[in-house]
Order: C-alpha cells, then structure tokens, then sequence
C-alpha cells in the first residue's frame, strides 16, 4: 500500500556519499565526462558520467547490466542526473578508463560534463502520448547524433542543453533550455460531439484561455477558429476534443533558455523559428537549425556566455542578423503579455 | 462492513472505495472524496471517460484487493502480441548514428513497435485518450492511456513512483525496479521522466495493484500524478557539492514527511510542482519551472579566501575573465587585490562557480516563489516571488512550509478549477496574493516598483486619513 513515503537516506546513498554528507569543500572537471569531488577531510570522490538513450528509455536488460557495473566499479550504487544521464560515483581513479571502456561497451558515451553538449531532455512524444505534434524522442535522437562529438570534448563558450516536447505542454521541457524543440498544432482541434456530450461542458469552456469555446446546444461546443490559439488546454480535459493533424502539425525552435542566477539570470527561451514541418524519421531541418545556432554562438559568444547571456549581451536583433533566421511575423507577440518583448526605444543593432 | 463505493457507470469498475465509518471522521479522505464526486474520471478498465463516477453503498466482509491480485493471472492479450513481425524501417532508421537509442530499448521490451512506427510512418501519434485514473487505495500514482488503434495493442496504464533522494539507487533497489516491470510491465522504465518519477509502463488493470505493492516493498512509494503535491526534485546538494547553501535533501525527506496525504490524495485545483535547489545555480530549474519554487540564497557578500586566491592566479586562474564577466561589475581586480562590493553584487553564484577561493557568504536561508509552469493561460510563467529570505531550519523546515501550505490553501480556496497556481497568481496580481497568504511585501518581491497610480486602499485605510484631518 501506498503511504510509506521516501525510503531512508541509508537505504540507496553510497557509504562516501553518507560519510561526506554536505562536508564537500571543492571539484574538478578532470576530463569531460570524469569529475572529481573533494570533502574536509580531503577524501576524494570520482563520479563518471554518462549519455543515455534518448528519451531516458531504459530496458530493463540495460538497467541490469548498467547494475552490474555499478556492483564492479561502484560499491553497488548509482544515480541519475536532473538530466537523467548516469553517474556511477565513488570510482577507484585507477580503473576509470576500463569503466569507459565498459559503459562504450554498452553503447554509452561518457561525457556531457563541462562546457559541452548535454544528455538531452524529452517528452514521450508519439510512443505513448495523445496530444504530440511532433516525435520529441525521435527529434532528441536525430539531435543528439548530430552533436555528438560534442558531448565527448569541450568546444563550446559554456554547457548546451537542449530539450524537446511533442507539445505546448511542454512536459519534456523546451522553454527552460538554451535551444528548445517545441511541437506545434496548427489547425483547430476537431469536435466530436458524442464524446463531448460525456464531458463537463462547463470545464471545457472555461478552460479555453481565449474563450474561443462556446456551448453548441444541446450537448456539445464549437470552437471560434478566429480565436483559438491551438494552446492544447481543451484536450485534457475530454477525449471529444481532438487535436492533431499530420498534414499541418509541426514544431517550432526556441533559444536562450536558462535557470541559473549568473549571467543574466533565469529566463525562458523565445521563439526563433515559428514552424518547420515534421520528416520523420530524422527531421533533418531540425538539425540543420540546430547546428546552425549552435555554430554562431560557438563563434561568437565569450568564455562563459550561454546561448541567452551572449544574445542579451548583443541583442536579439543582432543575433537574427549573425544567425541568418528569417524574420516572420509569427515571432512578434501578439498575446496576452506581448508588451514584455516589443522595442519601444530606438536602439537597435544593425 | 458498510463501503461506500465510487464506480465507472459504464463498466462498474471501482475507482475508489472507503469505509463508511472512515469517511465519516477522515478529514482527508472527506475531502478527497469530494473532490472525486465532483471530478470527471478515466476508468482504468473500461478506458473511457464519465462526467461523473457512480457512489455505491455496499455491504462487504474485507476490501475486495486480495480478488484483484488473484486476476493477475490472465495473459492480457496486448502482451502477446510483442514485436509484430511487420518491419519497422522508420524505428529501425532511429537505431542508426552514434547516440544511444530510444528505439534499441523499446526493442528488447514487450511494447508494441508498430505503434511507434505508425506514428512515425502516418506524423500522427496512434495513442488515444488518457490521463490520471485510481484504483483502491491508489488514488495518485496511476495513469491509464486508451489506443487509437486497437488492432495493434489495446491501451496501457503506467504507475509512477518517486524517485529515492540524491536520484542515487542501490543496485538492490534497482533490480527490484527492474523484476517489477519485467513482472506486470512491458520490461521498459522510464528514468526518469521530467518530474524525476520513475515510471513503470505497460501495466494491465489486474496487475496494478501488485506493481504498486511491489514497488513500495522495494522502498518506492507510489504518487505524482492529479491535482495534487507532485514528487518534488531537489538538487543533489548535500550529496556531492560544495555550493550547497540548505540542505535540499533534507528538505525533501521533510517534504514528503509533512504533506504525504497531500502527494497522495489529489484534491487541489491543479497539479502543484515543488522543485528544491540548494543555491542560486538552481540545478532543478525551479525558478522556470516550479510551481513553488524553494532556492537556497545568502545574505552576505561573498566571501574571499586571499591566501587561495594568490595560489589560483599563480597556477593559471584567469580572475581578470571572471571580473570582467559579473553580471553587475560588482568586482574590482588590481592584479593583487579583489574588491566585491556588495551593493551591486546580486549574489548570482558566477565567480563562485568559477574561483574555488569565493565562497558564498553567510546568513542563509531559502527564498519561496510560486507560480512558475510551462504553459498555463498565458504561456510560461517564470515563479513569483514571495518571500526572498525564510529561515531554512532543519529537520522539518517549518517556517518555509509553513509557507508553502499558506500558499496553497490560498490557491485551493479561491482558484478555478484546472487554473494553474501561476496563473491565478497572475489574475490576482502579486499585491492581491501577498496580501491574502499573508506576507509582509519586501523590495525584493520587485524588479522595479509600479509605473501605474492604479492601486487599491482599504476603507480603514480611508477612515484613518479622516480621522487624522
Ligand atoms: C495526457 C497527456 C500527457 C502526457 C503523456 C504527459 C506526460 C508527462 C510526463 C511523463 C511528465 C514527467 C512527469 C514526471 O516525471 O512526474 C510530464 C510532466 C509535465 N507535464 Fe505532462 N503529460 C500530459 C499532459 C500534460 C498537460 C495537459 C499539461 C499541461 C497542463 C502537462 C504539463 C506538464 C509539465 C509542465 C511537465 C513538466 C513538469 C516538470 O518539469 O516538473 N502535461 N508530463
Ligand atoms: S509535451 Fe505534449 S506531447 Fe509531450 S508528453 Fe506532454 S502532452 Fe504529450
Ligand atoms: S486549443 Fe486552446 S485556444 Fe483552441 S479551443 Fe482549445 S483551449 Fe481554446
Ligand atoms: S543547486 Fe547549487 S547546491 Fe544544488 S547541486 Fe546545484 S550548485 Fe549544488
Ligand atoms: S556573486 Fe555574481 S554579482 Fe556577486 S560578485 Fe560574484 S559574479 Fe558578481
């Protein structure tokens, strides 16, 4: 039964992990994918890291041989990162390039620490989700190849995560990232009035963030196309409600995401491509974009300055111009808090 | 022993059930109750959705869950059907390049492939309706995901459990992980989705029970999913680093101490995401994404280690690049001697990421924000901020959960239903909410004060301006 709460700290830390407990005093990027943590008492700590298949879909016949390993070079013990790639901690410094040699073994590359490319972060997308517009793992993966070499070595200004969502929802994140993926609908979603008929009328109406949602009596809705603005909300809530269309569905890139403090602070990633269409399997614009972001920032940005600190620094504007994107006027915001990114003095970059 | 029953009306399948006599003097249970009366449902059986569930009075000897361990038995026919023997070239096209695949794993587990490459093949997701469904004694932890084909597999529930601390696994642990979804799952893990919960996938309705069961003996407890507290992410502080200004593991366990019934019984307008990071780098994101949001921060300046300091630039610190590179040109370098002033400085983390002779400085505690999620009304809303310094005293971190649940029964009393707690934040107006959780307005809550004269007083406010003329 439910109700037991979180297991007790000794049940899953390592014995260096509990012997150091908040006693760390310094760490060292030894090299990419290997640091190195140092406690007080001046014990040292080596954790390697890891890539792991996309989507952070494990098998379970990978998650017992990535257990075996743990048992070999670990004490028995590993973890995941906030970014789901895998840490074995407490390693003997002596046998860490067999444990690469290992994890390579499994297909793993170890890397991702520093100033690279990181473990992407997706949704479900079309492997077990209604509401996706485009296939966030799919898109990871063809993104993830691509900047592959760039999880291995340290060639950037500072880290690059990059996360995807089948949708507006955003549970794969996307926005939070310094270049996010962001599946997007284009057309209304369709009524299927028998089903709505089940649902609360009511609920579905008032969910609508653009009221583009009328009762059509006796006992379904229609949508106002004038208004809808294909935000997903009235999906959730009844399965008469159905969006997607694989003609017209796609997804948009975002850049300049981060939550850190430092530079210029936390911020969401802005719209910089509105819509690019979905080729499955490999989405190649998707990565032609990606890589051609990248590369400017690459050139460009200072030691330090992540995608959105180095726009800030040289304006969005300048940064349309450097990065070649098309302007579209999909990109100027119309919506509810637009006055939060219109100019309204005149110094521009030109 | 009289139950009272909560039913799909369509297939009869109990969703909830509870003691009469339970019901009468649970608060917790009252009020999850109603809130699953009044709430449309997913019966994980029948896999459709009702307006309304169906109550039932009914006499029984014991709670009927030993009867539903026994049905395990049945293969259920999604199972059988494994690896269709059509090809899959769009998956396999997904094998190939040097990252490590989604696909390759999928492979070697029970789910259906074709499912995934008629999505891939048609651009169309080939998964129907879904959401969060209970059974029993589950209320949270249980989604249900019905096919838009059902000629290749019939739909799949999932059972999500958090994750233990740190994110850190024994491998006991994990190979239990493991025997439970070779056991009742498609043998696929998800680790971890966004949240950090573990998700079990592929499980049929006769198994829920036991896969929840099995996962709690294995020290992974069930929840995370409805209206409810969600598992809550906090950085690996403590654990392994250096920066950590509050223990954000400790205050997780204290989390989950103080508001289990909450994670576990939804009952909130809307799902509520807590993040914990233990200092202003903010490695759980909670400042863009948390619906309460809890930062480690400290008060005084950073500090400088001199000594360190002389010994960094002598073996190749670059401290020119780290001055030049503050956000606020708070620091001053002369080639011998480093000035922060802390009127500018923001206490951002930069130069004590990148000098192991800074160190934060003292007076710590946590700030609380609220409000922060990826879509909402009105598009994602980075957390407000609500209170920039609360004392963060373990082990049970009253003061800043105190808070937190202030924060809460605010939204849970006077949001609409399916409103975001950032987005009510937003209806209300920062004045408005601050005023009715009941904290003191600190210039920290601003960027910059108002540039409009449209605010509001009180009538005592009024009668005391008389009063003094
Ligand atoms: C039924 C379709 C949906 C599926 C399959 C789905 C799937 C997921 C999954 C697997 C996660 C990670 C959860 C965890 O670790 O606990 C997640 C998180 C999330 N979901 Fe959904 N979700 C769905 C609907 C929605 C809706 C309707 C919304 C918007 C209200 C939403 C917003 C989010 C957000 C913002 C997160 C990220 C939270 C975080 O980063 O902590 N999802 N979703
Ligand atoms: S972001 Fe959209 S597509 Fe992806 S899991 Fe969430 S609801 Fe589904
Ligand atoms: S998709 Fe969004 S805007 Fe369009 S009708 Fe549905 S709720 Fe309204
Ligand atoms: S948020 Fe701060 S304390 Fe927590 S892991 Fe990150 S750097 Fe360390
Ligand atoms: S903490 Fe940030 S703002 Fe303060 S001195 Fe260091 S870099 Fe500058």
């Amino acid at each position: 039964m439910p109700g037991v709460g979180l297991p007790p700290l000794e049940q899953n830390l390592p014995p260096i992990v509990l012997r150091n407990y908040a006693k760390w005093v310094d760490h060292e990027e030894v090299r990419p994918g290997v640091l190195k943590h140092v406690a007080e008492s001046g014990e040292e700590c080596y954790t390697v890291r890891a890539g792991m298949p996309t989507n952070a879909r494990v098998s379970t016949v990978l998650a017992r041989r990535i257990a075996d390993l743990a048992d070999d070079f670990a004490g028995g013990h590993l973890r995941f990162t906030r970014r789901h790639s895998l840490e074995l901690v407490g390693v003997d410094p002596a046998r860490i390039d067999e444990l690469i040699e290992r994890l390579r073994g499994l297909g793993l590359p170890v890397g991702g620490t520093g100033r690279t490319f990181r473990n992407t972060v997706s949704c479900t997308g079309w492997i077990h989700c209604q509401f996706a517009a485009t296939d966030a793992p799919a898109v990871a993966k063809a993104i993830s190849d691509e900047l592959y070499e760039d999880f291995l070595t340290e060639r950037y200004p500072a880290k690059l995560k990059i996360s995807i969502s089948g949708c507006v929802n955003q549970c794969g994140e996307g926005s939070t990232a310094d270049i996010g993926i962001v599946g997007i609908h284009r057309d209304l979603p369709r009524v299927i009035d028998e089903e709505v008929a089940r649902c609360e009328i009511p609920l579905i109406v008032s969910v609508c963030p653009t009221g583009a949602i009328r009762p059509k009596p006796p006992k379904s809705v229609q949508v106002d196309p004038e208004r809808c603005i294909h935000c997903v909300a009235c999906a959730a809530p009844c399965q008469g409600m159905q969006i997607g269309d694989p003609e017209t569905d796609g997804l948009a890139v975002v850049v300049g995401g981060k939550a850190g403090n430092s530079g210029n602070g936390p911020a969401f990633a802005k719209f910089v491509i509105p819509y690019l269409p979905n080729t499955p399997p490999r989405w190649p614009e998707v990565t032609r974009a990606v890589r051609q972001i990248v590369e400017v920032w690459v050139q460009g940005a200072r030691r330090d300055e992540r995608i959105g600190d180095w726009i800030a620094r040289i304006g969005w504007d300048k940064f349309f111009q450097k990065a070649g994107l098309p302007m579209s006027d999909k990109l100027l915001d119309g919506y509810v808090l637009w006055p939060m990114s219109a100019r309204t003095g005149v110094r521009f970059h030109w | 022993m009289l139950m009272v029953q909560l039913a799909c009306p369509k297939c009869g399948f109990v969703i909830e059930q509870y003691g009469a006599e339970q019901l009468e003097t649970d608060a917790q249970k009252q009020k999850r109750y109603q809130y699953l009366r009044k709430k449309q449902s997913l019966c994980p059986s029948c896999l459709t959705q009702t307006a309304k569930l169906e109550e039932r009075r009914v006499e029984l000897e014991a709670p009927p869950q030993a009867e539903l361990m026994a049905e395990a038995e049945a293969p259920p026919e999604a199972r059988a059907e494994g690896e269709a023997a059509t090809p899959t070239p769009f998956c396999d096209e997904l094998e190939r390049g040097p990252w490590p695949s989604h696909v390759t794993e999928l492979k070697q587990t029970r789910y259906h492939m074709q499912m995934y490459e008629e999505g891939l093949r048609q651009k169309r997701t080939q998964w129907g309706f879904g959401g969060y469904t209970s059974i029993p004694g589950v209320a949270s932890g249980i989604l249900m995901r019905a096919s838009a084909r059902p000629d290749i597999a019939k739909g799949a529930n999932l059972v999500r459990a958090f994750c233990p601390s740190g994110t850190f696994y024994s491998t006991k642990t994990f190979r239990a992980l493991c025997d439970v979804a070779d056991r009742h799952g498609y043998g696929i893990l998800h680790l971890h989705a966004t949240t950090c919960d573990i998700e079990v996938l592929g499980v049929p309705k006769e198994e829920l029970r036991a896969t929840v069961d099995e996962l709690v003996a294995a020290g992974l407890d069930v929840g995370s999913t409805g209206d409810a507290y969600r598992n809550c992410q906090e950085c690996i502080g403590p654990l392994r680093c250096e920066m950590v200004l509050v223990d954000s593991v400790a205050m997780r366990q204290a989390y989950f101490t103080r508001f289990l019934d909450d994670v576990q019984y939804p009952r909130f307008p809307h799902k509520i995401k807590f993040k914990l990071s233990g200092c202003p780098n903010d490695c759980t994101r909670s400042q863009q994404k948390g619906d309460i949001a809890i930062v480690g921060v400290f008060r005084d300046p950073p500090r400088i280690d001199e000594a360190r300091l002389d010994d960094w630039v002598k073996n190749g610190g670059d401290l020119a690049h780290v001055v030049r590179m503050c956000p606020t040109r708070a620091m001053e370098w002369d080639g011998r001697r480093l000035t922060i002033d802390a009127d500018a400085c923001v206490r951002c983390m930069y130069c004590i990421n990148k000098c192991p002779a800074i160190r934060p400085g003292g007076d710590r505690g946590v700030a609380v924000l609220a409000g922060g999620k990826m879509r909402g009304k009105y598009g994602p809303l980075q957390p407000f901020l609500i209170a920039p310094l609360v004392p963060a005293i373990p082990p049970d971190f009253k003061e800043v959960f105190d808070l937190c649940a202030k924060i809460t029964d605010v939204y849970d009393e006077h949001a609409r239903r399916k409103e975001r707690l950032g987005d009510f934040i937003y209806r209300t107006g920062i004045d408005e909410f601050c005023r009715l959780v009941g904290v003191a307005p600190t210039p920290q809550q601003m960027v910059a004060p108002r540039i409009n004269p449209f605010y509001h007083w009180t009538p005592e406010e009024l009668q005391a301006s008389r009063k003094e003329a």
